[in-house]
C-alpha cells in the first residue's frame, strides 16, 4: 500500500505527517520554519522519514499545505490549510462541525458539513493579533517561557483586561499593567481572554455548530483553550498533537488522490 | 480584437493622461461624475464630456489632511488627487451625495481646496416608495440640467437629450452584447480585460467607445474558443463605485476559476437597463434611476433581495459560487452584507467575501481564501 506525506509549511512551524496505506500515522515532525521555507520543508520531510525508518523514494505522493505550501519542492499538489485542517479534524473527530485553528500568524474558523467537507470559513489576514506570534511577543513581555503561559492562566486570581489587539500596542499595555502592579498570572489570563474575544467574533460569522475542534499551535495553551470554551459556552475537542492537524489532513488528501490514481 | 484591447488597456493604464489629452483633442470641457448614479446623458447633451471619477493607484498623502482614514479608497484617492492638483484638467464635478455618507463630504472639500468652475450637488432620493420620490427625482434632474445650461450658456433641448440617450443606449446594448458573448464563451476575455472594457467606457466619449466596441464584438464573434471544462465558473458581486484590484482578478483565474458574468459596478451594473426613449427624456432618465437601475445597497428597494438577484445570476450562468468583493469602509455594502450572507447560507450557496483596501492588500491571504473557496466548490 502507498505511503504518503502531508507537509504543512506554516509561518512559524513546518509540520510533516507520514501515513501508511491504511491511513495510520507512521511518523510526524514539527520544526521551526525559519526564513527559508523550501529548506524547512525538505528538512521536515527528512526528519519524518527518519523517524518512520523510511527513505525519500518510499513516498508515493506528497501534498503541500500552509502559508508556504508553494515552497514544498517534493509536492505533487498543494491544497490550502483551511481544507486540510477541516479534513484532519473530521478524521480525528467525525462528529466535528466547527474547527478553530490558531496558528503562527493567522486564525481561522471553519464550518464543516455532515460529509466532513468545508462549508464556510473566515480567517484573519491583515494582522497577527491573537495568533501564535502574538502569544510569543506577550510571553517575552511577561518574561516567561511560552509553555508557561497556559499554566499561568489557571493561577490567576484577579480579572485584568487587555484591550489592545494590536500586537505592538498590547505589548505596551502589558508593560503598563506591570507598572500598575498587576501580577503575571492575571495579565496572562487577560491575554488569553483577549484572544478568546477575537475568536468569538469569527465564530459568530461562521456560526457555531458542535462539536468544536481546536487545532494549531495555540491549542497547546490550555489557558486560551479554557478562555475560548468560556466564551462559546461549549467544550473544545483538542487533539493530542493539535499542531499537526493540517499536515495530517494534507496526508489524508494525498492518500485519497493516490487511491484515485491507482483506481 | 487584440488591437482594441490594447487601445482600451492604454486608456485605463493612465486615465489622468488620457482624459487630459481628450480635453485638448476635443476642445470640450470635462465634467467628473462621482459614481455611481449620475445621469451622464444630461452632461453629454450640454456639449460637455462626462467622465466617471476613478480611484487612483497611488497611496494617499496630502488627502489625509482632509478625509479620515476610515473613508473608502475612492473617496480618499479622489480627494488626494484633487488637493495635489492631479485633476486640474477637470472643469467641474457632479456629486450624488445621498448615496453614502462619504460622498456627502465632497462638495465642501472641493469648494475649499479646488474651487471648480462648475459643481453640482445632486440629491436623488435613496428610497422611493411612490410618486412623491418620482416628482422629487425629476425636479432634481431638472435643476441639474438648468445648472449645466447656466454653466455653458446653451439650452439643452429635448432633441439633443434624446440624441445623447440614444448614444448611451447604444453603448449599453453593445456592452450587453460583449457580456452575452462572454457568457457563452467565458474564456474569450480575461476578467481584467472585461473590467478594462467597462472602465474605458467611463473615461472615453461614448461615441468613440461605441466604435471600439463594435470592432471588439466582431472579433469576439469570429474567434473560436476551446472551452476549458475543468475551470470552475464563479460570479463576482459588489465592489461598488471603484475598480477592483486587477491582481485579484488574475488570482481568481490563476486558481482555476473563470468569471462568465458579474454584478460589479465597473461591470454589468454600469450598463444595465437602457433608458426608455418614448416620451419625455427627463422623465425617462428619472425612471431609469428609480425603477430600472439594478438593485444596489445605496438605494432602498425593499421588495427585491440583492442576494436573490446574485443567486439567479449564478444559476443562469451555471456557476458554482459567488465571490463578494467588498471595498473596506464602504458603509452601504457593509450594512447590506450580513443580510446578503444570510441569504447565501439560506439558499446553500457557497460564497466568499474578499475585502479590498486602497493601499493595503495581503495578496497571500486573499489567495488562501480564494483557493479554499475554489477547493470547497470544487469538492476537494
Amino acid at each position: 500500500m502507498a505511503v504518503v506525506a502531508g507537509v504543512d509549511v506554516g509561518s512559524l512551524c513546518t509540520k510533516t505527517v507520514i501515513l501508511d496505506g491504511n491511513g495510520k500515522i507512521l511518523s510526524y515532525d514539527i520544526m521551526r520554519s525559519g526564513h527559508y521555507y523550501k529548506g524547512a520543508a525538505e528538512e521536515s520531510i527528512e526528519n519524518a522519514l527518519k523517524s518512520a525508518g523510511l527513505k525519500k523514494g518510499d513516498i508515493s505522493y506528497t501534498l503541500g499545505t500552509g502559508y508556504g505550501r508553494g515552497a514544498v519542492a517534493e509536492a505533487d499538489a498543494e491544497v490550502t490549510e483551511i481544507t486540510c485542517h477541516a479534513r484532519g479534524a473530521a478524521r480525528l473527530f467525525p462528529e466535528v462541525h466547527t474547527v478553530i485553528d490558531i496558528g503562527g500568524q493567522d486564525s481561522k474558523v471553519i464550518g464543516i458539513g455532515d460529509n466532513g467537507r468545508v462549508t464556510n470559513f473566515v480567517m484573519n489576514d491583515k494582522c497577527a493579533a491573537g495568533t501564535g506570534r502574538f502569544l510569543e511577543v506577550m510571553a517575552l513581555a511577561l518574561s516567561v517561557d511560552i509553555g508557561e503561559m497556559g499554566d499561568l492562566f489557571f493561577a490567576s486570581k484577579e480579572k485584568v483586561d487587555v484591550s489592545s489587539m494590536c500586537t505592538v500596542f498590547a505589548e505596551s499595555e502589558v508593560i503598563s499593567l506591570f507598572a500598575r502592579g498587576h501580577k503575571k498570572a492575571d495579565i496572562a489570563a487577560g491575554i488569553a481572554h483577549a484572544i478568546a474575544r477575537r475568536i468569538m467574533g469569527m465564530v459568530g460569522q461562521v456560526g457555531l455548530r458542535e462539536k468544536v475542534v481546536m487545532s494549531g499551535g495555540v491549542a497547546k495553551n490550555a489557558g486560551v483553550v479554557r478562555a475560548i470554551e468560556e466564551r462559546i459556552e461549549t467544550s473544545l475537542l483538542v487533539p493530542h498533537e493539535p499542531q499537526i492537524v493540517g499536515a495530517f489532513g494534507a496526508a489524508i488528501i494525498a492518500s485519497e488522490r493516490m487511491s484515485a490514481t491507482i483506481g | 480584437m487584440e488591437k482594441v484591447l490594447s487601445k482600451i488597456a492604454e486608456v485605463t493604464s493612465d486615465p489622468y493622461g488620457y482624459v487630459a489629452g481628450l480635453k485638448e483633442r476635443k476642445n470640450k470641457k470635462i465634467i467628473g461624475c462621482f459614481p455611481m448614479h449620475v445621469p451622464e446623458e444630461i452632461v453629454h447633451a450640454a456639449g460637455l464630456i462626462p467622465v466617471v471619477i476613478w480611484r487612483g493607484n497611488e497611496p494617499v498623502t496630502w488627502g489625509h489632511a482632509h478625509v479620515p482614514p476610515y473613508d473608502c479608497g475612492i473617496t480618499r484617492s479622489f480627494v488626494d488627487d484633487a488637493v495635489r492638483g492631479k485633476l486640474s484638467f477637470m472643469d467641474g464635478f457632479v456629486f450624488h451625495i445621498r448615496q453614502c455618507l462619504q460622498a456627502g463630504e465632497f462638495p465642501f472639500i472641493m469648494e475649499r481646496h479646488f474651487k471648480p468652475a462648475y459643481q453640482k450637488i445632486l440629491y436623488l432620493p435613496a428610497i422611493y416608495p411612490g410618486d412623491a420620490t418620482r416628482d422629487f427625482a425629476l425636479k432634481e434632474l431638472e435643476s441639474f440640467k438648468t445648472s449645466l445650461e447656466d454653466f455653458t450658456g446653451n439650452m439643452i433641448s429635448d432633441d439633443s437629450l434624446k440624441k445623447s440617450i440614444e448614444i448611451y443606449n447604444k453603448n449599453r446594448s453593445l456592452m450587453e452584447r460583449v457580456y452575452e458573448i462572454r457568457r457563452a464563451k467565458p474564456e474569450i476575455l480575461k476578467a481584467k480585460e472585461v473590467m478594462q472594457i467597462v472602465w474605458s467606457g467611463m473615461l472615453m466619449p461614448k461615441e468613440d467607445h461605441n466604435e471600439l466596441l463594435a470592432e471588439l464584438i466582431s472579433g469576439m464573434e469570429e474567434k473560436s474558443i476551446t472551452p476549458q471544462k475543468e475551470r470552475i465558473k464563479v460570479i463576482l458581486v459588489g465592489c461598488l463605485c471603484q475598480t477592483l484590484q486587477f491582481d485579484i482578478l488574475d488570482l481568481i483565474e490563476d486558481l482555476g476559476m473563470i468569471v462568465p458574468d458579474d454584478d460589479l459596478y465597473i461591470g454589468s451594473r454600469y450598463f444595465a437597463n437602457p433608458v426608455n426613449l418614448n416620451g419625455n427624456p427627463m422623465k425617462a432618465l428619472a425612471d431609469r434611476y428609480l425603477t430600472k437601475s439594478p438593485l444596489c445597497p445605496t438605494k432602498g428597494v425593499w421588495d427585491i433581495h440583492w442576494g436573490d438577484e446574485a443567486i439567479k445570476r449564478m444559476r443562469d450562468n451555471d456557476a458554482k459560487g459567488i465571490i463578494s468583493v467588498r471595498v473596506k469602509y464602504c458603509p452601504p455594502h457593509t450594512c447590506y452584507y450580513p443580510d446578503f450572507r444570510s441569504k447565501m447560507a439560506e439558499e446553500g450557496v457557497t460564497e466568499v467575501m474578499i475585502e479590498m483596501e486602497h493601499e493595503i492588500i495581503s495578496l497571500e491571504g486573499v489567495k488562501t481564501r480564494l483557493q479554499s473557496f475554489a477547493e470547497t466548490i470544487g469538492g476537494v
